[in-house]
């Protein structure tokens, strides 16, 4: 399984917070760009929203594992 | 209250108001615990929230959202990097999270030095981080309706 989280704006577009997803078997692997698609967020990644695996940023076309935690940032705010 | 240390870190993220000169004086007096002579340079930023929102209108109160660990993990990451670039000897950040009222601290940065560049130098560069490098995610609220803020206001 793959853990799938949006925040924010995202959050609220998608209606919906976090879902979890089987992982396919296959090759190539599975990558955040593709579950984006999968989840029909949409067919790209827009360029604003950034990626997070198992909480540290990565990249849209980073492999993806059973157990990870997937995460689309809208853009953040802090401070 | 979330709590996190690392040699010379200390981070803490706030559900509630914090009141930034008791953190800074707590901060203070660990530094000097046990008879350790003071830092020669410190450098502060307090930041609390403005009572306008980014169109002008009254705001009500601000909503912080931010992604329990990750927010943490990566604070630690960016302060790390940066208090070994500038060899800072102590940092610590303070970061509200939830509903923020106008006028409530909502960000401490402090970091300590041996000279006021690397001071100086350091904590602007953590304040710039955490705005722009920290999962945190602003929601300004005017009559009664919320808006997702994309981006930092002026530097």
């Amino acid at each position: 399984m793959i853990h799938v989280r949006l925040f924010a704006g995202l959050r609220e577009q998608a209606g919906w917070g976090e879902r979890s997803l089987a992982i396919s078997a296959e090759s190539p692997p599975d990558t955040p760009a593709g579950l984006w698609r999968q989840l029909g967020l949409g067919e790209t990644v827009p360029p604003q929203v950034r990626v997070a695996v198992n909480q540290a940023f990565a990249a849209l076309d980073q492999p993806l594992q059973p157990g990870d935690e997937v995460a689309f940032l809208p853009p953040i705010s802090g401070g | 209250m979330a709590e996190a240390h690392r040699p010379g870190l200390v981070l803490r993220l706030h559900p509630e108001a914090f009141e930034p000169l008791v953190a800074l004086a707590e901060w203070q007096q660990q530094l000097t615990a046990g008879g350790s002579e003071a830092p020669p340079a410190e450098a502060h930023f307090i930041g609390r929230v403005r009572g306008r929102s980014a169109s002008g209108a009254a705001l009500e109160a601000l909503e912080l959202e931010h992604y329990p660990g990750m927010t943490e993990a990566q604070i630690t990451r960016l302060a790390t990097a940066i208090a070994e670039h500038h060899g800072l000897l102590a940092l610590r950040v303070d970061h509200r999270v939830g509903r923020v009222l106008p006028g409530e601290a909502i960000v401490l940065v402090a970091v300590a030095a041996d000279r006021r560049g690397p001071a100086q130098r350091g904590g602007q560069e953590l304040l710039e981080a955490l705005k722009h490098d920290a999962p945190f995610w602003k929601r300004e609220w005017s009559n009664g309706v919320g808006r997702w803020v994309e981006g930092n206001t002026a530097y």
